[in-house]
Order: C-alpha cells, then sequence, then structure tokens
C-alpha cells in the first residue's frame, strides 16, 4: 500500500513537471474553464430569470447552484484527473505500447488509472467548490450532512471514475473509444441540473441506467438534508457494484489483450 | 467568368465532393455519435417542458410543453446542420505542419474543407431525421403547417452555416500565432449557443441581452429557423434576419481572408 503511494507521488511529481513546461497552454485552460461554468450558470439563470419562477424541480436558485457547483467539481476531476489517463488506453492499444504497463510489476489497472494528471484543468475544482461555498453559505447545513455529502460525493466520483474506465476498457476490442466517452459527456451535461427538473421517465434512466442523478444531485440533497433513506444507501452500493464489474472488465480485456501487430 | 473556367471549377467541385463524401462515409458511425453528444438543446427541452408542466395554468411566458418541445427539437435539428470542427483540424494541420503539402495545391485549401462539411450533412441528414422523428413522437411536438417555412428555414440555415463556417476557420487560423485556438472556439460558441437561443427563446432572456443579441448574426441562424418551423415566426421576419445574416458573411469573408493572408506571412511549416 505504501508503494502505491509513494507511486502516486512520483507520477504526480512527474506529470507536473511535463506540464509545467507548457505554461501558456494555462490561458487556454482557463478560457475553456470559463466556458465550462458559463455555459452551467446560463442554463439555470435564465430558468429563474423568468418572472414568478420560484423553484425547479421543487428547488430553489441556491440549491440548484449547489447541483452546479457539484457538476463543475466533477467536471474538473474528469479533466484533471480521469480523462488525461483513460483518453491514452485507447492510444497505448492501438500502438501496442500498452505492453510495457503490463510487463511492470505494479498493477496495470493502478498504473493506466494514476499515471497522467491535468493540472491546467484545476480552476474547474476550484470554480466548482467557489459555487458550493457561495450557495451552501445560505443554506441551512449541518456538520451532519457535509459529512454526508463528501461521503456520497466520493461514491460519486467512483462511480464516475468506473463508469469512464468501463468505456476505456472497451478499446481492447473496439479501437476508437474516444466517441464512446464523447457519449457519456453527452449523457453528464444532464447532471447540470437537479434530476428532479427533469419529466419522471427522464428521470428514472438519469438515476437507474446513467447513474448521473447519484453524481451532482445525490450529494447536493444530502448537504441541504432532503436525501432519503434508499437514495443514500443506493449510491455506495452502486459504486461498490460498478468498482467489481469494472475491474472484473478490466481483467478479462487484459487477459484477451494480443499486443498490437498486423 | 468565362464558359471553360467556370466547366474548370464544376469539376474542382464535383472532384472534392465525392473525394470529401467517400471520406465521411467511412466515418459514418462516427457521425451518428457525434450527433448523440450535442445534447444541450435536449436537455433543456426536458427541464423546460418539466417547468412548464409544473406551473400554473401549464405555461411559462405561454408555452406550454409541446411548445417547448417544438422548439427545442428545431433548435437540435438546426444545430445539428450548423455543427463546425473546422477550426480543430486547422489547429491540427498548422501545428504538426500537415498544411505545407496543401499550400502547394493551386487551390485555396478552403474549398476543401469546406466541401467536407457539406458532404457530412449529406450523410448526416438520414439519422438525423430518423432520430427527429423519435424526439417528436415521444416529446409531442408540432411543426407548422405553412409549406413557406421550410424554404425559409433552410434559406436561413445556408446562410447560417456558412457564417459558421467563416468565423471558425478564423479562430482556426489563429493557430498561427497561438496554441489555445481551441478554447477561443469554446468561449465563441458559448456565445452562440446562449444569443442563438440554446438555453431559451430569445424572448425569454433579459430586455438588455435580447437589444445587443439583435445586432449579432447568432439569432438569425439558430433561434429564427427554428421559430419558423414551430410557427412562431413571420416570413418578413425570416428576411430581415437573412439580410443581417448576408451583411456578417461578407464581414467575417474578408476576416477571414486577412487573417489568412496574415497567417501565411507568420507560418514557418512545422515549428511554426
Amino acid at each position: 500500500m505504501t508503494r502505491y503511494l509513494r507511486l502516486i507521488r512520483i507520477f504526480t511529481g512527474a506529470t507536473v513537471a511535463a506540464q509545467l513546461e507548457y505554461r501558456a497552454n494555462f490561458v487556454g485552460a482557463v478560457l475553456a474553464s470559463l466556458g465550462q461554468v458559463g455555459v452551467a450558470l446560463l442554463g439555470i439563470g435564465v430558468l429563474f430569470g423568468q418572472p414568478g419562477t420560484t423553484s425547479v424541480g421543487g428547488w430553489s436558485f441556491r440549491e440548484a447552484l449547489l447541483v452546479t457547483g457539484f457538476y463543475m467539481l466533477t467536471e474538473g476531476f474528469i479533466a484533471v484527473f480521469v480523462q488525461p489517463n483513460m483518453s491514452r488506453i485507447a492510444e497505448a492499444v492501438r500502438t501496442g505500447s500498452m505492453d510495457f504497463t503490463l510487463l511492470k510489476p505494479i498493477d496495470a489497472q493502478f498504473n493506466v488509472s494514476t499515471r497522467n494528471l491535468n493540472v491546467l484543468r484545476a480552476p474547474d475544482i476550484l470554480i466548482g467548490v467557489g459555487l458550493i461555498v457561495y450557495a451552501a453559505a445560505a443554506l441551512t447545513v449541518t456538520p451532519g450532512s457535509v459529512v454526508a455529502a463528501l461521503l456520497l460525493y466520493a461514491s460519486a466520483l467512483v462511480i464516475v471514475y468506473c463508469i469512464w474506465l468501463g468505456l476505456s476498457t472497451t478499446a481492447f476490442w473496439f479501437v476508437k473509444t474516444q466517441n464512446v466517452t464523447e457519449l457519456f459527456s453527452g449523457v453528464f451535461g444532464a447532471a447540470r441540473f437537479p434530476s428532479t427538473a427533469f419529466p419522471v421517465p427522464v428521470r428514472f434512466l438519469l438515476t437507474f441506467v446513467v447513474p448521473v442523478a447519484f453524481v451532482t444531485t445525490v450529494p447536493a440533497q444530502a448537504l441541504t438534508g432532503q436525501l432519503g433513506w434508499t437514495l443514500a444507501v443506493a449510491s455506495p452500493l452502486v459504486a461498490a457494484a460498478l468498482f467489481v464489474v469494472t475491474r472484473l472488465f478490466w481483467r478479462h480485456a487484459v487477459a484477451s489483450y494480443t499486443s498490437a501487430s498486423s | 467568368m468565362t464558359a471553360p473556367r467556370l466547366r474548370a471549377t464544376g469539376r474542382k467541385v464535383r472532384v472534392l465532393f465525392s473525394m470529401q463524401f467517400a471520406l465521411m462515409a467511412e466515418y459514418r458511425a462516427e457521425v451518428v455519435i457525434w450527433m448523440l453528444s450535442g445534447t444541450l438543446s435536449l436537455v433543456m427541452m426536458l427541464v423546460w417542458m418539466a417547468q412548464a408542466a409544473a406551473a400554473p395554468g401549464g405555461m411559462v411566458r405561454g408555452y406550454t410543453p409541446a411548445d417547448f418541445a417544438t422548439y427545442f427539437l428545431s433548435t437540435w435539428l438546426v444545430s445539428q446542420l450548423l455543427v463546425v470542427w473546422v477550426s480543430h483540424e486547422l489547429d491540427y494541420e498548422i501545428r504538426q505542419g500537415v498544411l505545407s503539402p496543401k499550400l502547394l495545391r493551386p487551390l485555396d485549401p478552403f474549398w476543401q474543407h469546406l466541401l467536407g462539411h457539406v458532404s457530412e450533412r449529406f450523410i448526416r441528414i438520414v439519422p438525423m431525421l430518423a432520430l427527429l422523428g423519435v424526439f417528436t413522437w415521444l416529446s409531442g411536438a408540432r411543426y407548422t403547417t405553412h409549406w413557406w417555412a421550410y424554404p425559409a428555414a433552410l434559406g436561413l440555415v445556408v446562410l447560417g452555416f456558412s457564417a459558421r463556417f467563416l468565423w471558425e476557420y478564423t479562430i482556426g487560423l489563429l493557430s498561427f500565432w497561438t496554441d489555445s485556438s481551441s478554447s477561443f472556439q469554446e468561449i465563441v460558441w458559448l456565445v452562440y449557443a446562449a444569443l442563438g437561443g440554446m438555453f431559451a427563446p430569445l424572448a425569454f432572456y433579459p430586455d438588455w441581452v435580447q437589444r445587443i443579441a439583435v445586432w449579432t448574426p447568432f439569432p438569425y441562424m439558430l433561434g429564427l429557423p427554428s421559430q419558423l418551423l414551430a410557427g412562431k415566426a413571420t416570413l418578413a421576419q425570416a428576411g430581415q434576419g437573412a439580410l443581417i445574416l448576408t451583411g456578417w458573411l461578407a464581414v467575417f469573408w474578408v476576416v477571414r481572408v486577412t487573417v489568412w493572408r496574415a497567417g501565411l506571412r507568420k507560418y514557418g511549416a512545422v515549428g511554426a
């Protein structure tokens, strides 16, 4: 375990050092972050800007802003930690450099999941945290609900990671998978809004078929103390189940890997 | 233009089109996935429909859930026809030096990119209309029964696509100077989506935003054709929109040519 922690430190140092070589890209990354938060804020801004509108799907403006905050935070998490690693899996399978990863005396899934970071997109995370703090400041939040939100958000991050890993692992069979993750980003766009803001059939899809409701709505509900027991228990269960399934899927994929050759 | 020159141009267009069409046909699976990943209109549609259904009287600003479905499915359709990715291609070509061999040809690379985008529309249209049919059936959208609205909307879409292609091309050309052109592209997209009416019909925005928006090309390329399809805009409005878009087209064309000439002087093959 300490070995893996030490490896994370080495990986982080190496990837940050590599990125600081391209400091000029930071301006572009900040623009991209502003674009992201702009889309999210415009969406709820126009909804609440209508005369007579005080709630969307039963959520007040500050509560909905909390969801937007979790959305930005998750976008940041994906851009910084998940996407830079997962997008390389397909490339490694295609070129055969996955061989080197599999030969190393550490867990291959750990290696492909932690090797890279995109620190340039860290502003997304800061914006997300800022939005959450700003929104929560006007709501009644107890220490207990903060702990519950943190735990449920941790399980949300596991869910996001597992979905990305599962989609990226298909690269072992279908070489082009970048597009599949595009598809996930498309569905994830719905997580900008509380899941109750959608018509009932769609709400069901967003909770049980593509579990994005667990990523932003459930932690926000936990923070405001409006979360029912069923969803609070379901979130870690979904996360654990997804983790086991993607782990098995990954091992199955690696077992059928035959390296790159014509 | 004399007759032989005209014939030569026609042949170039035909060759480029069939080449690009064959290329895009190879990417048909990707075209469908790109189509499905542009979900903003659909997400906003669902939220507004639920919002109208929950509102007293079942309406928000006079829009019933079915009206919202009609409007947003129309913006989805129009935005699918306005998709432009040329700035990413230019960014790649300029940074990797792939542009160099293309400069040797006696033809501005602009035309190859343009015909690539146009031919892609012909691949896109079949799955797009099928999806539109499914979405319409699921959401209860109703399009106008006035036949003139359809050619008018199509005309605005053609003008709007040309305008967007030119500004995206110009953004792509900024790669001659910076590595961050794709970030500018995202910001411009945001302005386009917001003022075009992808978040809500333009009338839902504050007055000062509407006053600014009418001077930009965005409402006439996205919101106006959608309102035409929904039966909420007149032919006179369409004509006015077409005039404004044509004016912007001229501006974008001049800017594109100017930036292209300046960029070529700056370009040093790979390593620019």
